[in-house]
């Protein structure tokens, strides 16, 4: 293991602990920050491979937009205690967990290697349409949801 | 070399594994619809670690994953924002147990 990959495992181990503590705490509004203290990790290895416009897009969209919504509708909501995890599913996931490493550590042996990383600015011609095509999809959506939302009487 | 002779992309993949079994058991555990919007975001998390590798076979196809990646979860927070203001209207509450219809029982 060389100090690169030693840093994503690090990086791996905090993301995977943050997200234990979406699991464990009582309280939706901590659940939403465990939530992005995940996603911020999970930036920090993308910038570790020096992929720095998908660390843009965590950290803008992902942390800045979607995670500071829901944190904000996490802490609207937050009374009561909001999860109750059952042991007859830990177990199987802690199996499943077991084989997923075992399989992995045994069969994806090649490294990683960024071939080009300074391709991005040719996504906004060659998958034009997609991108245009998901704006309009979101544009649809948010009026779909605008429509429904003044549909239900107070 | 330190520890163990693991490859970057096996720890890649395991975290990715662990953060998506946590995110199901979050999911199945939720007593309300915040929690489970908050799981889903995670199962995001690690699909976006899930892409990693295909950075190095296709990088412009994994930008262009990654943004339909990011799209598809701000869409789907929107929807779910959506729900959850409407759940609250109609049933006055946001417990998962309001919604009657649909579902499984062990």
């Amino acid at each position: 293991m060389n100090i690169d990959t030693l840093i994503i495992a690090v990086a791996g181990l905090f993301a995977v602990t943050s997200s234990v503590g979406v699991l464990l705490t009582k309280d939706n509004f901590y659940a939403a920050l465990y939530m992005s203290v995940t996603m911020l990790f999970v930036a920090a290895i993308y910038a570790v491979f020096n992929i720095q416009p998908v660390v843009v897009i965590i950290a803008l969209i992902f942390v800045g937009a979607v995670g500071i919504v829901t944190v904000a509708i996490a802490a609207t909501y937050r009374a009561g205690i909001s999860r109750k995890v059952s042991i007859f599913w830990v177990v199987p996931v802690i199996v499943v967990f077991a084989i997923l490493a075992l399989a992995y550590t045994n069969l994806a042996v090649e490294s990683i290697e960024i071939a080009n990383p300074e391709v991005f600015s040719a996504v906004a011609t060659d998958y034009f349409f997609v991108i245009a095509f998901l704006f309009a999809l979101v544009v649809l959506m948010m009026l779909s949801a605008i429509k429904l939302a003044r549909r239900v009487d107070l | 070399m330190i520890g163990p002779d693991v490859s970057n992309l096996a720890v890649i993949l395991i975290t990715s594994g662990a953060i998506l079994l946590v995110a199901y058991l979050t999911a199945i555990s939720a007593k309300d619809v915040i929690r489970l919007l908050i799981s889903l975001e995670l199962m995001f998390a690690a699909v976006f670690l899930a892409i990693i590798p295909l950075f190095s076979i296709n990088p412009p196809m994994a930008y262009a994953v990654a943004i339909v990646t990011a799209f598809t979860s701000s869409t789907e927070l929107l929807v779910l924002v959506t729900a959850i203001i409407l759940l609250d209207r109609r049933k006055r509450g946001i417990g998962v147990d309001k919604v009657a219809v649909g579902g499984d029982s062990l």
